[in-house]
């Protein structure tokens, strides 16, 4: 890995980002991007940059973009600036969960209200839009592979990047995911009764679901020996990653965590690992009773109880599509700064997630691998295994 | 790449339930675009129907009838590779009426889970125990040839013992509408033909086993190409010739095989003015001698089953060593040097060469072989 760029409600960049996670300093405020609308919560880890002053297209080109293909420019922006890599032979894999929906349900508001509507606001509608608007921009010509796996979309998209780089049928990835805050995402997990009226707090007794969030992250991936041949400088190291299906129920996970499991075991005898040398697990994490338990079983299970975990998602919420690439930058960021962040709000630890989940503050140490963990809708899961470079 | 085996197909495709009724479409002359003799309770428990969108049950059914077809389960450690271009839009649609009609905090959970793009190939994995890798690829035109290439990938690397490749796809309201405002939509599919004037929805959904090498199999999957065209815009082909050229090139290279080997080519074509002019002046460029061009999608227009038709289509023309008719054309442009099949004929097929060019630039192309 090459390259990195993130974006999300607590930066606009790995700088910022980390910053604020060495800081602890959350990024979950009220909901106002939908202003007149009325949801049974209301807060939301929203990205309030302004993200057209940070794109580099002209101000024409930007108002057909989505606000998920603009996250996904602005992090695959800074991943490519730093990794340097030429784009006319790479491939852009992004996973999203939901593409252009906001855009949609703009479309299909003004459709309902006045009878017509711009076509151009539901053009940007397709789960293809990112990876085509970042192909685009960045004059990639090596292909775009697009998925919208739900939450595991962006693990999804960076493990289908890396297979293509083994194969050769890429040879340079911009890999990752995007997704932006959409009313039905935020009134369907409400319906659900998965989002907590609180800031969330993963593996707390307090517990009552998810924060929903919004951002991008890409990463750069070339083959080792490219990328060292072409005098790159790796940040990390992606070690391997595993994909499964829990095949149990379209919404809840498998309540002993058996796809998650399997997705880190995966992980490890993907890059031929027998799961000892792990120091640090980035968990999904979600705030959700079921995830946290389910997740927190499958870890034990897949490597014991002794190594650290901590969930992002207390700082940034639920990225959703783009979780996966999202807390992979945080989880390459921990590696390279020999510091592990930590899991905020875990004031009163639940009696059944019983690790060390690194409550409040940043926990300097020292980690040569670490695992990344996504999963998603349907039972999608997916798990990261980066090494420091 | 090392060969991978087609052992099974599922289709639920208009007019066609099942493999045997979809060669017989093929061979009947006759275009279907809506799929409306599918009983989805022949194949899905009531229970389980009730929870599952119109996408959901064609990536069931199909699934179902490829494991009918393979004559025994799949094993556990599977994987599905679904595509799709649209995904649920219509779930997402039905969801917000009732969001507008009854509030953010009242419309029903059920339509929300059901409204992202893998619910069809998450039923499919809960449906049959399939615990591998469950993926959905969703690149417009070219999704479910996506799937098939990283189904194929994951086969190849031995993460999975086995997988279905596949995609769904449905006819909605919203799609068509929107596709007929910006002028995508044609008044009947005429691939290749001078007289195009846009393509035309279809609807459906395939399902494909991919195992190890078999002695039974329809077809191997032996090549992958991908690229872009850097000239397209956001909803339209563009130019990009040599792009088409470089992703077919590099499948027969993955293949490896010469471009000689290339026995037919089961295109793209889908009645749009760029798209086609696109892909027949790229053929042109890379085959100096064509070879037979077969263009589907006057059978079942673009976007059925994720576009997965035109690949079981071109897996059965090597099953059957028989080349399919073109339907819907009549005469080419000028510029273009070959003609597509006109009647379908039995023919020596090693390698045939599958197309998929999206809107919005992105290419890929497979080589499947004997």
């Amino acid at each position: 890995m090459t390259g990195a760029g993130i974006i999300c409600s607590i930066g606009r960049n790995k700088e910022e980002v980390w910053r604020a996670i060495e800081e602890s300093r959350a990024g979950i405020g009220k909901l106002t991007r939908f202003p007149g609308e009325t949801f049974p919560t209301d807060i939301a880890a929203e990205v309030e940059a302004d993200i057209d002053a940070l794109l580099p297209v002209s101000r024409r080109e930007a108002k057909r973009m989505s606000r998920s293909d603009k996250l996904a420019i602005v992090a695959a922006k800074e991943a490519i600036e730093q990794a340097a890599v030429a784009t006319d032979r790479a491939v852009v894999s992004t996973g999203t969960s939901t593409g252009g929906l906001v855009e949609g349900e703009e479309f299909f508001f003004r459709r309902l209200t006045r009878g017509v509507a711009p076509n151009s606001r539901v053009l940007q509608q397709p789960t293809s839009g990112p990876s085509d608007a970042v192909a685009r921009v960045f004059n990639v010509g090596g292909g775009v592979i697009s998925n919208a796996t739900a939450c595991a979309s962006a693990g999804a998209a960076i493990g289908i990047a890396a297979d293509y780089l083994r194969s050769h049928h890429a040879d340079a990835a911009i890999a990752g995911g995007s997704d932006a805050l959409c009313r039905l995402t935020y009134s369907g997990f409400n319906v659900l009764q998965a989002v907590d009226e609180r800031p969330c707090a993963p593996f707390s007794s307090q517990r009552k679901g998810i924060t929903l969030g919004e951002g991008a992250a890409y990463l750069v991936l070339e083959r080792w020996d490219d990328a060292i041949a072409r005098g790159a400088k790796p940040i990390a190291e992606l070690c391997g990653y595993g994909a499964t299906c829990d095949a149990h129920h379209p919404t809840a996970p498998h309540e002993e965590g058996r796809g998650a499991e399997a997705a880190m075991r995966g992980a490890l005898s993907d890059a031929r690992w027998n799961g000892n040398g792990v120091d640090y697990i980035n968990a999904h994490g979600t705030g959700t009773l079921l995830n946290d338990s389910a997740e927190t079983k499958a870890i034990v299970a897949a490597v014991g109880t002794g190594v650290p975990v901590s969930s992002s998602k207390s700082y940034f919420g639920h990225t959703l599509g783009a979780s996966g690439a999202v807390e992979a930058v945080i989880t390459i960021l921990a590696l390279a700064h020999q510091i592990a962040p930590p899991t905020l709000r875990l004031d009163d630890p639940a009696p059944d997630c019983a690790l060390d989940y690194i409550p409040h503050t940043p926990r300097p140490m020292a980690m040569q691998a670490a695992l990344s963990n996504t999963f998603g809708f349907g039972g999608s899961n997916v798990s990261l295994l980066f090494r420091r470079a | 790449m090392t060969r991978v085996a087609i052992t099974a197909i599922g289709v639920v495709a208009p007019n066609a339930i099942g493999i045997n009724a979809f060669r017989d479409l093929l061979d009947s002359g006759k275009s279907a675009f809506r799929v409306q003799d599918f009983v989805p309770k022949q194949f899905i428990a009531p229970m389980k129907l009730r929870r599952m969108n119109t996408l959901s049950r064609f990536g069931v059914a199909a699934s179902r009838l490829a494991i009918d077809d393979r004559g025994s389960e799949l094993p556990e450690g599977a994987g599905v590779a679904m595509g799709t271009a649209f995904g649920p839009v219509q779930t997402s649609v039905d969801y917000m009426q009732e969001y507008v009609e009854k509030g953010a905090a009242l419309a029903p959970p059920q339509l929300f889970a059901e409204s992202v793009a893998n619910a069809a190939g998450s039923h499919a994995g809960i449906e049959f125990g399939l615990r591998g890798f469950n993926v959905t690829l969703t690149q417009r035109e070219s999704s479910a040839l996506a799937a098939l290439m990283y189904a194929a990938s994951q086969v190849n690397k031995g993460s999975v013992p086995a997988a279905i490749a596949g995609g769904v796809d449905e006819v909605s309201e919203i799609v068509v509408s929107v596709l007929d405002r910006i002028g995508a939509l044609g008044r009947c599919s005429r691939p290749f033909d001078r007289h195009r004037d846009g393509m035309v929805m279809g609807e459906g959904g395939a399902a494909l086993i991919l195992e190890a090498d078999a002695a039974d199999a329809y077809a191997h999957v032996s090549g992958f190409g991908i690229a872009r065209d850097r000239t397209s815009t956001i909803s339209d082909w563009g130019d990009g010739v040599d792009d088409v050229v470089r992703a077919m090139r590099a499948a027969i290279d993955d293949a490896e095989i010469t471009i000689d080997d290339i026995d037919a080519i089961y295109a793209s074509a889908n009645s749009s003015i760029r798209a086609d002019r696109l892909e027949y002046r790229a053929i042109q460029t890379l085959f100096d001698n064509v070879p037979p061009v077969v263009a589907t999608k006057g059978y079942f227009g673009e976007y059925a089953a994720g576009g997965a038709l035109q690949l079981v289509a071109a897996a059965l023309a090597i099953r059957d060593q028989k080349l399919h008719a073109s339907l819907g054309f009549s005469e080419g442009e000028e510029a273009m040097r070959f003609t597509p099949t006109r009647e379908a004929a039995p023919r020596k097929l090693r390698h045939v060469l599958v197309n998929s060019l999206s809107a919005g630039g992105g290419i890929v192309c497979a080589v499947l072989s004997a």
